[in-house]
């Protein structure tokens, strides 16, 4: 039957031609095109993690329901013994935010100023990166803030601004600071409202020493996030809570599960219509075929052993041409992951969705390619499943004498 | 029966018209025509107690000027108070910030009491109805209900009177759903001239129970002439220093 099947797929090229290119196509661009939401979505959330929300942060209970000074950490000190005896961290650090009125001569803002210590941030977030102008590592009354909020209080380096908020103790705050450093990630919002300034500073303005509104942490891999986040939350005293970064970034996460949902709905689209044109190629062949069927089964070929022969013949084309495209998307997907396209631009396009970077990697994980290959094998043995029954519908008088 | 319905609807409007009368001499012993206080500010939270002496200077329910004496990080943060509008001068950054009719009602600076009862902007004889509840011996309770037109918050308020002095010896906040928000008690009744002042004030809200703020008034000058100048914007970093 095996050695039948190859002369058959030898002989009917024109079916088989198309049959191979369909499948090879189409598993080609299904993988690549996987590989690059992936891709995007993981960078996308990798970029946001790294620029500043690390993979789990720790508050005090009730901190990000109901806010205030009245929530914050009162002593960092335990905590930060907890995450410094944890492996598999690459850094963490205590962030104290507050909220006031940053003015310019002529303008007002309000802006999210917050205390951090910044040769911790160094290892744990991309503020550092993110230096466009001045120093990043600030020094007394100096801010380090970002490049939109500058230009919303037409700010340069060098010049000085005013800000007014209440310290820990609900006490008044009003400093004037000067512009040391600014930044840009690419997240607007976020480099239109906050400032950083020194840790140090911070706490004699703001009477909070060895406090935190929360303490960012991030792991070395995040596929042991969870893990290691586990190992930590269980030495946490009772009145602090952590947040993983899937709920951090709840909105991010399902605004990246609708996308693959539409990309996975619009890869469907193109599958069906696949699915159909091989099912045709491959009903019209059959259906040329019919004598040929009535012969064997005259000669005394099961019905079974038709059915093997037509399964055959798409089994073989099917992996045919996934010898080809497999390897070759798998290769793409690597390749453009540690090489990935540069869209000049982009992130300024979209940088309201989170791009920060011009760079489009894929993502390459061997695993989806087995089960995206797997689908399209499956579709491909089911395209011949109505031809069999169609020849099965016949007896081997009909077949032989089909015009 | 007509002279039955003619006797309450003259007890009630008698009753009435006594709470009225309480709560504007009450109010009376709280303004004077014109008023100089010094005040010693306790607040005390769960985490921390701070300490603050500030001055103010008022005229009637319009005119309020406010300036903080102590801590010395503070020193010359003032406040006006002028028909209605409310402004903050800041010397560290030298800036006058206006202070919008939305944050009357924020807290003032992680005390007890807000902007409002800070500069006595809302009037509880311009703004709320009072009706008698109960009259003890010297002691009347009275309701006060904000009127239709009043921009307060309060859903309502019951305040103690003592009769003898017209100074309130309790008040109890509410919220728009009668739930109890905060409560005053005033003590250590002093006796200024003409009037009458409890010279200790004791905030706490109910939803913190370790919240405090005591308001100690140590000095207090009533009907003295007060310079007109406190009562314009430029007062607010000519009288900074």
């Amino acid at each position: 039957m095996f050695s039948l099947a190859i002369k058959n797929i030898l002989f009917y090229k024109g079916r088989s031609l198309t049959t191979f290119l369909l499948t090879f196509v189409s598993l080609y661009l299904f993988i690549v095109y996987v590989a690059f939401m992936n891709g995007s979505h993981q960078s996308m959330l990798q970029n946001a993690l790294n620029v500043y929300t690390g993979s789990f942060q720790i508050y005090q209970k009730e901190y990000r329901s109901k806010g205030g000074y009245d929530y914050l950490i009162r002593d960092t000190r335990k905590p930060l013994q907890i995450l410094a005896d944890t492996k598999g961290l690459k850094a963490f650090a205590p962030r104290l935010e507050t909220f006031g009125i940053a003015s310019s001569k002529t303008y007002s803002h309000p802006i999210m100023l917050t205390g951090i210590d910044f040769n911790r941030e160094e290892k744990l977030s991309e503020l550092k990166k993110a230096l466009t102008q001045g120093e990043y590592n600030t020094h007394g009354a100096c801010l380090y803030m970002g490049e939109n909020l500058a230009q919303k209080l037409h700010l340069h380096l060098g010049d000085t601004l005013s800000f007014v908020g209440s310290a820990v103790d609900y006490s008044f705050v009003a400093e004037l600071f000067e512009v040391c450093g600014l930044f840009k990630t690419g997240m607007y919002e976020f480099d239109s409202q906050s400032a950083f300034m020194n840790r140090d500073y911070f706490d004699t303005l703001f009477f909070s020493k060895n406090m935190a509104t929360y303490i960012v942490a991030m792991a070395e891999n995040l596929k042991h996030n969870d893990a290691v986040a586990t190992k930590v939350e269980k030495k946490l005293p009772q009145e602090l809570q952590l947040y993983r970064w899937q709920t951090l970034m709840k909105s991010m996460v399902q605004l990246m599960e609708i996308d693959s949902l539409f990309g996975y709905i619009s890869m469907g689209l193109f599958f069906i219509v696949i699915f159909f044109v091989i099912m045709i190629y491959g009903f019209i062949n059959i259906n040329a075929r019919l004598r040929e069927f009535g012969v064997l089964r005259s000669i005394g070929v099961s019905d079974n052993k038709i059915s093997l022969l037509l399964l055959l013949e798409i089994l073989l084309l099917t992996l045919f041409a996934f010898v080809f495209a497999l390897p070759l998307g798998a290769y793409t997907a690597y390749y453009f992951q540690i090489h990935p396209i540069v869209i000049e631009g982009m992130s300024e396009m979209y940088k309201s969705y989170g791009v920060v970077s011009d760079k489009v990697p894929t993502l390459f994980d061997p695993l989806t390619v087995f089960y995206n290959s797997l689908f399209l094998f499956a579709l491909n043995l089911l395209s011949i499943v109505y031809p069999i029954y169609y020849v099965r519908s016949f007896t081997p008088i009909e077949e032989t004498q089909h015009v | 029966m007509k002279v039955l319905l003619l006797f309450i609807f003259l007890s009630t409007a008698i009753f009435a018209s006594e709470a009225e009368d309480i709560i504007k001499k009450v109010d009376q012993n709280m303004r004077g025509k014109t008023l100089y206080l010094k005040i010693a500010m306790s607040i005390q939270t769960d985490y921390y107690e701070r300490n603050m002496v500030l001055e103010s200077y008022s005229e009637g329910s319009k005119k309020n000027f406010v300036k903080i004496l102590s801590p010395s990080k503070d020193y010359g943060i003032t406040f006006l108070s002028l028909h209605g509008q409310m402004w903050q001068y800041i010397p560290k950054i030298e800036r006058i910030i206006k202070i919008p009719p939305s944050m009357m009602l924020q807290k003032w600076m992680g005390s007890d009491i807000t902007n409002d009862d800070l500069v006595k902007q809302s009037s509880i004889v311009k703004d709320y109805t009072a009706k008698m509840l109960e009259k003890k011996g010297t002691l009347a309770t009275i309701l006060l209900t904000p009127k239709a037109d009043a921009a307060v918050v309060w859903g309502k308020i019951i305040t103690t009177v003592d009769t003898k002095t017209y100074t309130s010896q309790e008040e109890i906040y509410f919220d728009d759903d009668g739930k109890k928000v905060r409560s005053f008690v005033y003590k250590d009744v002093k006796k200024y001239g003409n009037y009458y002042l409890p010279t200790l004030w004791i905030i706490q809200p109910f939803d913190a129970p370790k919240h405090k703020t005591t308001l100690q008034i140590k000095e207090a000058k009533y009907d003295a002439p007060i310079n007109p100048a406190y009562f314009s914007k430029s007062a607010l970093k000519r009288f900074s220093n």
